[in-house]
């Protein structure tokens, strides 16, 4: 049928003409890459002259780089969200998303390890992790589960792909020239025969299978390297499953941010619709409710009780010197967006995109203050200390340090974008009833 | 922040006054400080001092001249070769290394006396300008040589010390009035059991020994007795003997068995099991997944 031919040409047309380098991706990668330099040459300095150069001490040895260490760990698991839970259960509408939080989820993990380099005074040491790791030590653990959630990620996201490398391929005219031999080693021969596809899709799904639990288990190990001590604000039996809906929060409102700039710089409107921006509105909403529920019972039990390490601690949170912090980012980046997202007028593209930045930036705070404040009152104070050991106050070196994993994000998720299409261009063709290996039949 | 602030700077008032006054309480009393050391000071006896000081004392005080004291600690246990502590006469260092004072543990039970002066004769070493005063008592030594015997009576289950005395005739005879003191060595300094006695005619006494003390794997302990002397008008040495009369205790240390806690090589059983066991089991489904979706390259015909 001609007509289904030509709807599928229009498709594979539409959600594949970003894949090519323009002025616009040199600029921004441009952009990215000084960035990059600028903090690569803070971290130079921290290498010379040791971790010193930060604004971690004896009290606070834990700081924004740890924070930002729970942060991408939290960021990456919306992979498993979308695309193991709801895809598992079935549900239709996410198919455009998938590849984006699969994207979020690979580029995220894949810097969290990155990140606690920066943290090691002695980064050529990092073998020894592996050498001599204690294999009861939830640090061997997080290193282990990191290690495989990325490997599982970055299989989620390349075999629901190898049906769109096969379709690009055959029309080799889309794809700039450099990118066709790749194409041809990545499309693994395929031709949408029943016993490839059955190969595939038994891969999926037990993939998406086995994701599940080391997700979970990702997110839970990150929580165990503060719940296993005994110190208030970390001393927590919840710390795992308040660490996991944390990273959902975080997570939605990445995916939310990035559909928003796909769609509009890669003009996607007619398959990321404003439908899809409603539901993941609601989803985000249902996510913050669950985060505010543990919110509520992390911090109401140890209040009602005040022991007195806790007390001191909660006091510090909720009117002493975190005060503002505490209040902004409950507030601000939890309570107010679920307020908003409530009324559908706030689920729109432009309203969700501002609204998720705030739970984003809200999302980075909120693991400053599960970080560091804790390490600001230990339970033996050390004696005739300097002031900089009691109150912790990142450097410039350290906050360009912390931004340097961002720009890194960033620019993962722009070179798999550029190189690939964001949005399944199969499963987009078999939900519209065409059949993309026999189009013009 | 202002009213943390303000609070810290409190706390530091009122522990820094604290401080300060139970500094200065630390006095020593005149009869203690003009003590002198029973012998002269020998490069072999400070050879003895620097093993005993680096074993008890450089923990807190670091070595001398290094200033490698502890800065934490409170009141500050200074460096030994400075000014502050090379000024103190003889006596007042072995009244203070005697006595303690916390959160300096007391060495009376843990150094002979012996020991204690030879720690003051290794530090004096590090005082170009000390001259050591005329050793007390040289020559005339007016006091008793007593000489302790220590037994274990297991019928009784007692601790029986007997104490004799040189008389002028160089005959050993009981000797009566002796206060004895008797002590259990343990991991760090000694525990004193009861309270001291004083030698009855016969020039006994006896000590009730605990029932429930624990012991080595063989239940062996350690005993120390000695003379309770404060005057120093009695010679005697302290008499230590092993008697298995404690309570057998084969306690492992707490790091010679697997536990969470322990190195590598001695990890729980069930965690290796259960983190090896997961690693292989995601691992091979992610390599045979790997192997199986890299073989549909062949399966390219419909």
């Amino acid at each position: 049928m001609d007509n289904n031919k030509t709807t599928f040409e229009k498709l594979t047309l539409d959600l594949s003409h970003h894949i090519r380098i323009n002025k616009g991706f040199l600029v921004w990668m441009g952009f990215l890459t000084v960035a990059l330099c600028v903090c690569l040459y803070a971290y130079g300095l921290q290498l010379k002259q040791g971790l010193g150069v930060a604004g971690i001490r004896d009290y606070v040895s834990w700081g924004i780089y740890l924070s930002n260490f729970v942060f991408f760990v939290a960021s990456s698991l919306i992979g498993m969200l979308i695309s193991a839970v709801l895809g598992l259960i079935g549900v239709k509408w996410i198919t455009p998303l998938v590849r984006i939080a699969e994207t979020i989820a690979v580029a995220f993990a894949a810097v969290a390890g990155l990140v606690i380099i920066s943290d090691m005074g002695r980064p050529e040491r990092l073998a020894y992790v592996f050498i001599y790791g204690r294999v009861q030590s939830p640090i061997l653990w997080d290193v282990t589960v990191v290690t495989t959630y990325l490997v599982l990620s970055i299989l989620l996201l390349f075999l629901p792909m190898i049906a769109d490398i096969a379709i690009l391929r055959k029309k080799a005219q889309l794809l700039p020239a450099w990118l066709r031999p790749i194409y041809n080693v990545l499309s693994l021969n395929y031709a949408d025969t029943p016993e490839q596809n059955r190969i595939i899709h038994r891969s999926i799904r037990t993939l998406s299978i086995i994701l599940i639990p080391a997700a979970l288990s990702i997110h839970t190990v990150t929580s165990w390297l503060f719940a296993f001590t005994t110190r208030p604000g970390w001393d927590s039996t919840i710390f795992g499953p308040y660490f996991v809906s944390g990273a959902f929060v975080a997570g939605c409102a990445a995916v939310i941010i990035a559909m928003y700039f796909f769609r509009s710089s890669y003009k996607l409107q007619d398959y990321i619709q404003d439908l899809h921006f409603d539901r993941m509105g609601k989803v985000l909403v249902l996510m913050c409710l669950i985060y505010l529920y543990f919110n509520i019972n992390e911090y109401l039990v140890p209040a009602f009780k005040l022991k007195k390490a806790d007390a001191l601690h909660l006091h510090e949170l909720f009117s002493g010197g975190e005060a503002l912090m505490f209040w902004l980012v409950q507030l601000g980046g939890l309570v107010l967006p679920i307020i908003l997202l409530i009324f559908s007028w706030f689920r729109r593209p432009l309203p969700m995109m501002l609204i998720s930045i705030a739970v984003i930036v809200g999302a980075w705070f909120k693991r400053y203050l599960i970080v560091i404040p804790t390490q600001e009152h230990p339970f033996l104070p050390i004696q005739h200390v300097p002031a900089n050991f009691m109150v912790y106050s990142p450097t410039l070196v350290e906050s360009l340090i912390t931004i340097a994993p961002f720009i890194l994000v960033l620019m993962i998720i722009t070179i798999i974008s550029k190189f690939f299409p964001v949005i399944p261009i199969y499963e987009t063709a078999k939900e519209r009833g065409i059949e993309p290996f026999n189009s013009d039949k | 922040m202002r009213f943390r602030n303000l609070l810290l700077f409190i706390f530091i008032i009122c522990w820094a006054s604290l401080m300060r006054t139970s500094a200065q309480q630390w006095v020593v009393p005149d009869d203690q400080k003009g003590k002198v050391a029973p012998f002269m000071f020998s490069p072999d006896l400070q050879k003895q001092g620097e093993g005993i000081y680096t074993k008890n004392c450089v923990s807190c005080h670091g070595m001398p001249g290094k200033d490698n004291w502890v800065k934490q600690l409170s009141p500050p246990p200074g460096d030994l070769a400075m000014v502050k502590a090379q000024k103190q006469s003889d006596g007042e260092l072995f009244y203070r290394i005697t006595t303690g004072k916390a959160p300096m543990p007391e060495f009376r039970n843990i150094l002979s006396e012996d020991e204690r002066w030879w720690v003051i004769s290794f530090l004096r070493t590090f005082n170009p300008k000390y001259v050591q005063p005329n050793p007390a008592g040289k020559g005339v030594f007016t006091g008793k040589v007593v000489k302790l015997q220590m037994t274990y009576d297991s019928v009784q289950k007692k601790v029986k010390v007997f104490a004799t005395e040189l008389t002028k005739e160089r005959t050993m005879v009981a000797s009566e009035g002796i206060g004895i003191m008797l002590f259990v060595k343990r991991y760090f300094g000694n525990m004193q059991l009861g309270d001291p006695k004083t030698t009855g005619k016969q020039g006994l006494v006896l000590f009730d020994f605990p029932t429930d003390l624990p012991g080595d794997k063989e239940g062996k302990v350690e005993l120390i007795c000695r003379v309770n002397d404060a005057s120093g008008s009695i010679s005697s040495s302290p008499v230590t003997s092993t008697y298995a009369i404690g309570v057998p205790t084969n306690k492992p240390g707490l790091t010679e068995t697997r536990a969470w806690w322990s190195t590598r090589d001695k990890a729980p059983v069930w965690i290796i099991l259960a983190y090896t066991i997961s690693v292989i089991v995601v691992w091979s489904i992610i390599i045979s997944i790997v192997i199986s979706v890299i073989g549909i390259r062949k399966l390219n015909r419909t």
